[in-house]
C-alpha cells in the first residue's frame, strides 16, 4: 500500500486531497512538508481514522493559489510527497546525531563565556613563554643561521 | 448573496492561538465565529469585504498553520 496517496482532485475547485498514513509520517514532517508549499497553495490538513479501522490518517487538502491543471496539481503532490520524506529524514538524522549536536554546542557556547574548556583544548607546555620568545630560532634570518656554514662550505 | 465559508481545523494539528491569532489578524475583512468541538475548531467565515482581492479563506488557513507551526517550533518538547 502507498504511504501517501492522491485521494482526489477537483478541477472546479482546483484542490487535491492527499492522504497519508499517521502511522509512517510523524506530525512534524507533515508540518514541515506543508510549510514549504505555503507559498504556492492554500494548505489544510485534517486527521481522520483509517478506512480500513486500523490507525489513522492524515488528510492534506492542497489547493493552488493560481488555477492549474490536473498535472500541476499532480506535480505539486508529488512536491509534497518528497518534502515530506526529506523532512522525515532529516528529522531522523537530527534525532541520531542529537548528542554530538549538544556536545558541540555546548562546547561553542563554553568558548564564547570564556567558561574553562574541557582538558584536552588547554595547552599548558608553553605557560612561560613570552610570544616575542623564540626557542626554535625561527625568527632568526636565514643569512645569519647559515653564514658560518656557507664560509666552511666554500 | 453573502457567501459563508467553513472551516473545520482539526485540534490536534492546529493550536487554538493560532486560530485565534488569525481570526484577530482577518477580523477587519469579515466576521468570523469559532466554536470548538470534540475534534475540530470550527470557523464560519461571513460578510467578507467586497474590496478583499484574492482567497480569504485560503490565506486565513494557510495563516492559523503558518502560526501552529511557528509557535510549536518555539515551544520546547
Amino acid at each position: 500500500m502507498a504511504q501517501h496517496t492522491l485521494e482526489r482532485f477537483d478541477a472546479n475547485t482546483n484542490t487535491a486531497v492527499l492522504s497519508l498514513d499517521a502511522g509512517v509520517y510523524p506530525i512534524d514532517a507533515v508540518y514541515g512538508a506543508a510549510y514549504a508549499l505555503i507559498d504556492r497553495a492554500f494548505v489544510l490538513l485534517d486527521k481522520e481514522a483509517n478506512p480500513s479501522g486500523k490507525g489513522s490518517r492524515f488528510l492534506v487538502q492542497l489547493r493552488g493559489k493560481r488555477t492549474l491543471d490536473q498535472a500541476a496539481v499532480e506535480a505539486l503532490s508529488g512536491e509534497f510527497g518528497n518534502e515530506l520524506l526529506s523532512q522525515a529524514l532529516r528529522r531522523k538524522v537530527v534525532k541520531q546525531n542529537n548528542k554530538i549536536i549538544e556536545e558541540i554546542v555546548t562546547q561553542a557556547i563554553a568558548g564564547a563565556t570564556g567558561a574553562s574548556l574541557p582538558q584536552d583544548f588547554v595547552d599548558d607546555d608553553d605557560d612561560d613563554l613570552d610570544f616575542l620568545d623564540d626557542p626554535l630560532g625561527i625568527a632568526v634570518p636565514w643569512e645569519e643561521k647559515f653564514k658560518t656554514d656557507t664560509k666552511k662550505g666554500a | 448573496m453573502a457567501t459563508q465559508h467553513t472551516i473545520q481545523l482539526h485540534r490536534s494539528m492546529y493550536m487554538a492561538q493560532a486560530v485565534r491569532d488569525a481570526i484577530r489578524v482577518f477580523e477587519d475583512f469579515a466576521n468570523f465565529a469559532m466554536v470548538s468541538d470534540e475534534h475540530h475548531y470550527t470557523v464560519t467565515i461571513q460578510d467578507v469585504d467586497p474590496e478583499v482581492d484574492g482567497d480569504l479563506a485560503g490565506e486565513f488557513c494557510n495563516f492559523a498553520l503558518a502560526h501552529t507551526i511557528e509557535r510549536k517550533r518555539r515551544t520546547p518538547k
